[in-house]
């Protein structure tokens, strides 16, 4: 099963089109060529051919709220150097039992759940590493986490691995990937530098949810080792702490420059944002929660996010009919004209979506609609 | 020879003979030692290098790939190539973090020893008290850029470029202040008097 499957099983397939089918692309030549896909428009400079086979891109560039240029001007170092942050490269899993070994029941992980491969990412382990070049289903991918963000997400990688360049973006990761050196700004997926510029990746859901959730959902699932192949304190997180939320999470301050400053809620603020064509959308994680059901508007088009209470997370369908979604807490099903289904299965269109701090995705997104 | 060439040649040798009294009595060596062994413990904790997160047992781990031990991670932070755990405590060991961090550890160290040989010393020469200890905050602070600056969040800064490339001069600085430090109280020890 490819990626795309892989992005369906978990309840969001990969990269929204500005057409609004919610393809992941296919091969890079089955795309426009660089530069002839505009999505909203506004960032230019692409290149005429495309510079090499891998990572594989989206047929349709996502949404980007800034000019290339002042997206390059305004990245700026975070201290280490490119690969001062190693990422594991060749990652190791171990069952459950092991899992429960290094994990508290509250910590955090980014779970993906492919048609054969499960597995889960420590929290712990992912903040001293922010990518894990990894295979599941036989594909493979990078699975990616920027702690100064909240971010976890996931990325087609082809032949080519992805690394951390040491550079942030509106506090956000910038990743390049090993076969252009291109820089992929990763809540844009968007490469902003380098051949691949104005290209955006294929991505597939990435799960935040804490250890006990995610297995007992999934209790066939792997977990990353500590075996990493570097020496690293997992027991200590450099920015703070989230079981309870301290530090840097918790801190009303950030660390970098921003893109934007909106302060209708306090910085680390989760909110599960989605990307659609005219725009973004933002759904307050804990609004959700007490809701289970939210809706709202972009481009005068609905689209509702459903809370799953199994992993503490949240699917968002694009449903332009306005279908009444209602939500059963206790079963952790949704209906449908009376029909139950998952929350991750609705009939309706998916849309990638995905935790992150406000001020990071109200920074990138500045036009974003809010719901809570 | 200029004036100032003799000038500084006599402030390292009297600084150097200042040391030398060091060597010759106990209770200097102890102050030697301990403040070495604090500063070495503080900033190997300050790095990242230290910490107590054992979980009680003993584990003993080491890369595979040795060369990475000359992997830069940051301003003067170097890849770990074992993890050491005891009891509560976990090391990570990265031997140019540990020379670094040696090297930081003894100018301090011998800047507290010659400070204290001042201060007992049977004519006070106006010492200047504890130049030393301050001169190697600095390097303390350093270890806070790794992975961002966490360090600004206590004082409610935000990391601009500027900030962040005076970072990379943090550990270099600690040792020019420190070298400076010695000189300086190396020149008001007098040997002759101990």
């Amino acid at each position: 099963m490819g990626v795309a499957g892989l992005a369906g099983c978990v309840g969001n397939s990969g990269v929204l089109s500005p057409g609004g089918s919610g393809s992941d692309g296919g091969t890079p030549t089955d795309g426009e060529p660089p530069g002839s896909t505009t999505g909203d428009g506004t960032t230019g400079g692409s290149n005429d051919v495309l510079p090499a086979k891998d990572p594989p891109v989206a047929a349709d560039r996502l949404p980007v709220a800034y000019d290339v240029g002042k997206l390059r001007n305004s990245v700026q170092s975070g201290g280490p150097p490119k690969d001062g942050i190693p990422s594991i490269d060749d990652p190791k899993f171990v069952g459950t039992a092991k899992g429960d070994e290094f994990l508290d029941r509250d910590d955090i992980v980014f779970g993906v759940a492919g048609e054969d491969d499960v597995k889960a990412y420590p929290q712990p382990i992912l903040v001293w590493h922010e990518i894990v070049n990894d295979v599941i289903d036989g594909d493979p991918v990078s699975v990616t986490y920027c702690p100064l963000t909240g971010t976890a997400m996931g990325f087609e990688r082809g032949t080519t691995e992805f690394g951390v360049s040491g550079k942030l973006l509106n506090n956000n990761l910038v990743m390049y990937d090993r076969n252009t050196d291109s820089r992929w700004p990763q809540i844009l997926a968007t490469a902003i530098r380098g051949g691949f510029e104005g290209r955006s990746l294929r991505e597939f859901r990435v799960v935040w949810t804490t250890w006990e959730q995610w297995k007992s959902l999934h209790p066939d699932t792997v977990v990353l080792s500590k075996k990493t192949g570097h020496v690293r304190n997992y027991e200590r997180d450099p920015y703070g702490m989230y079981t309870p939320k301290r530090g840097y999470y918790n801190s009303t301050k950030i660390l970098f420059h921003t893109l934007n400053d909106d302060d209708r809620y306090k910085p680390k603020t989760v909110v599960i944002g989605a990307r659609v064509p005219d725009g973004a959308i933002a759904f307050l994680k804990e609004s959700l929660r007490k809701a289970g059901v939210l809706e709202g508007q972009v481009a005068g088009v609905t689209h509702t996010a459903v809370y799953d209470d199994r992993l503490d997370t949240a699917y968002v369908y694009r449903n332009p009919d306005g279908v009444s979604v209602s939500l059963d807490g206790e079963s952790a099903t949704a209906t449908i004209d009376g029909e139950s289904y998952a929350p991750d299965a609705l009939p309706l269109e998916p849309v990638h979506a995905f935790d992150a701090m406000w001020f990071a995705w109200s920074g990138f997104y500045p036009e974003t609609e809010v719901v809570e | 020879m200029s004036g100032i060439e003799r000038t500084e040649a006599g402030l390292a040798s009297r600084t150097a003979a200042a040391v030398g009294v060091v060597g010759r009595r106990n209770d200097a060596r102890l102050v030697l030692a301990g403040t070495t062994l604090g500063y070495l413990l503080l900033y190997l904790y300050t790095v990242g290098d230290l910490a107590l997160t054992g979980d009680g047992g003993v584990t003993v781990f080491v890369v595979d790939d040795l060369s990475r031990a000359f992997t830069s991670l940051g301003f003067f932070r170097f890849e770990p190539i074992a993890l050491l755990e005891a009891g509560p405590i976990t090391y990570l060991f990265s031997p140019l973090n540990a020379i670094v961090a040696l090297v930081l550890a003894t100018l301090v160290g011998v800047n507290l020893a010659l400070t204290y040989l001042g201060w007992v010393q049977p004519k006070a020469c106006g010492l200047e008290a504890s130049s030393g200890v301050f001169a190697g905050i600095p390097a303390l602070l350093s270890g806070a850029a790794c992975c961002g600056p966490t360090v600004l969040l206590v004082f409610g800064i935000q990391a601009s470029g500027v900030l962040i490339t005076t970072f990379q001069y943090l550990v270099p600085m600690a040792v020019v202040l420190l070298v400076g430090s010695l000189l300086l109280i190396g020149r008001q020890v007098d040997p002759a008097l101990l």
